[in-house]
């Protein structure tokens, strides 16, 4: 069996011989496709040989002043401990895509701040079930029927239609929103904090916002004994970085019934990079090597705004496509390293691509499952050049 | 005949969404499968038909001064009132602090869809 890395619910059961067998859309793309697209060392626009390539990055690297080092998500623990080295040795900034995903909430995870579980212990016991500002049936295809709504397991054996309460909050109907059909709810919402506000009051004996959803969830939760939230994007952005009522909302639910929270929805390992960052650092993202502390001036989105750096390593993300133009824009001007298994808008711009290898296809490693699960996965084939060697090469020549 | 060339200007809420049939061809993003799943503005049947739009229009989304040209298509998961578009080049090109929510003006075009270089390499402030 093979481990998709297409998504943080790392499956671990697929099958690749002359097709690929158990993956969704995304994950049979990453085998199918796996040789396609496949970037090049190059310099300056021109094809050159790896050693070429690696000699110029650490050239740059050397030379930085002010370096960057920014993506992660998607290579092994091994490789971002190297990449972690790298940016200490440096005296580096050092960020991921959490910090505009949903790095908030793994944070509040790690700190205990939010009550966790794992998938494992979700798809045996959960009842209550809510996706909140997430849509799994497009970002997490295989989430609900690996993992949470519709499997047969531990205490829920009786299957999604008498053992599982499916609860959705977006701000559309969605194709996961349109399956909560029997034992579930639908609520629409338009200011999340409304939302958390409804429940707060029901759970203080007053009729608030959404009360006839929020009176009938609360009850199945008491009846369910062990429920998860699954939280998104949407929620994040949602609650607009103001997470003091949602953090009493869970206090006060967990006084009715075990309620954990699992936060949905994000590249491969980014749980992995904030993991490594938080055992080292005390903090999940956006830091400075120099001034060893997490600001939000340390974003790297904001390090670019801000001309705060000379030099931007890019590791296994495509900023270009990925962050607001602005940002990508002033990319541009920046002396840019980019370690990228396939092509990328980012390669356009980059003045040096180094090529790697595929976590799953062509290498292995460890990686963190989003709820907190490290899986070892082993590549169907290794490349000459994994993300890990191309580090350690970086990290030997760097001064 | 189209109702949309009627439509001046208005403002439109968006919301970004994941889309797993974008997600199937994001890694290659120079491919035509990319830039169609991306280069699109969904909008929910009845909404467009309120706004004038058809399937396969295309529509200019003004923000701050930046533009875009994208085709319509239809979704019942789409806002009933308002648009969603996946998330890429194409909506980070418009999009602000919030990476999943925005407010554009939305306008009939005759001109082409929006291609990925054109934003790549745009010198728009």
């Amino acid at each position: 069996m093979a481990t998709c890395t297409g998504c943080s619910c790392l499956c671990p059961d697929i099958v690749v011989q002359a097709g690929v067998l158990n993956a969704c859309r995304k994950g049979s793309s990453i085998f199918m496709h796996s040789k396609d697209n496949r970037a090049k060392p190059m310099v300056s626009g021109r094809e050159v040989d790896m050693e070429v390539a690696l000699e110029k990055a650490t050239e740059m690297l050397s030379s930085s002043e002010k370096l960057a080092i920014y993506g992660m998500d998607t290579i092994p623990l091994e490789a971002q401990e190297v990449a972690i080295k790298l940016a200490e040795r440096k005296e580096a900034f050092i960020d991921d895509n959490s910090t505009f995903c949903l790095g908030d909430f793994v944070e509040m995870v790690l700190r205990g701040i939010l009550p966790s579980t794992t998938l494992d212990e979700a798809k045996s016991n959960a009842y209550v079930i809510f996706y909140w500002g997430t849509d799994p049936f497009q970002s997490l295809s295989r989430h609900m029927s690996l993992y949470t709504y519709y499997p047969r397991a531990g205490k829920r054996q009786r299957g999604y239609e008498e053992d599982r309460y499916l609860v959705v909050v977006d701000v559309r109907r969605s194709h996961t929103a349109k399956l909560a059909k029997k034992n579930a709810r639908f609520i629409k919402v338009d200011s999340d904090d409304a939302l958390v506000e409804g429940f707060l009051s029901t759970m203080d004996g007053r009729a608030g916002n959404y009360y006839e959803d929020t009176a009938r969830i609360l009850k199945e939760m008491q009846r369910g004994r062990f429920n998860v939230i699954f939280g998104g994007l949407g929620l994040k952005y949602g609650l607009k970085g103001k997470y003091e009522k949602f953090v009493e909302m869970m206090r006060k639910m967990n006084e009715l019934a075990e309620v954990y929270f699992i936060p949905a929805g994000f590249h491969a390992n980014m749980r992995g990079f904030n993991e490594l960052m938080f055992e080292k650092t005390g903090f999940v993202n956006r830091y400075s090597f120099d001034t060893e502390t997490s600001r939000p001036e340390y974003e790297f989105s904001e390090l670019v705004r801000n001309d705060a750096i000379d030099t931007a390593l890019v590791i296994g993300s495509d900023p270009v496509n990925s962050l607001p133009f602005d940002v990508a824009q002033k990319l541009r001007k920046k002396n840019l390293i980019l370690i990228d298994p396939k092509l990328s808008l980012t390669s356009k711009i980059a003045e040096v691509v180094i090529p790697s290898a595929i976590t799953g296809v062509d290498q292995g490693g460890t990686m963190v499952r989003s709820d907190g699960v490290r899986i070892k996965i082993d590549p169907l084939w290794e490349a000459e050049w994994s993300d890990r060697k191309i580090l350690n090469e970086l990290l030997r020549g760097v001064r | 005949m189209k109702f949309g060339k009627f439509i001046r200007k208005t403002t439109i809420g968006i919301v970004v969404v994941r889309d797993s049939l974008q997600g199937e061809v994001a890694d290659n993003k120079f491919g035509e499968e990319f830039w169609k799943r991306s280069a699109v503005l969904y909008l929910h049947p009845e909404y467009a038909r309120e706004m004038g739009f058809r399937e396969g229009d295309v529509v200019e989304l003004e923000k701050d001064g930046r533009t875009l040209r994208l085709r319509v298509l239809y979704s019942d998961t789409a806002p009933e009132e308002g648009a969603m578009m996946p998330n890429s080049i194409f909506s980070n090109f418009l999009i602000g602090e919030n990476k999943k929510r925005f407010a554009a003006s939305i306008a009939p075009s005759d001109g082409d869809v929006t291609e990925v270089d054109e934003i790549v390499f745009s010198n728009t402030n």
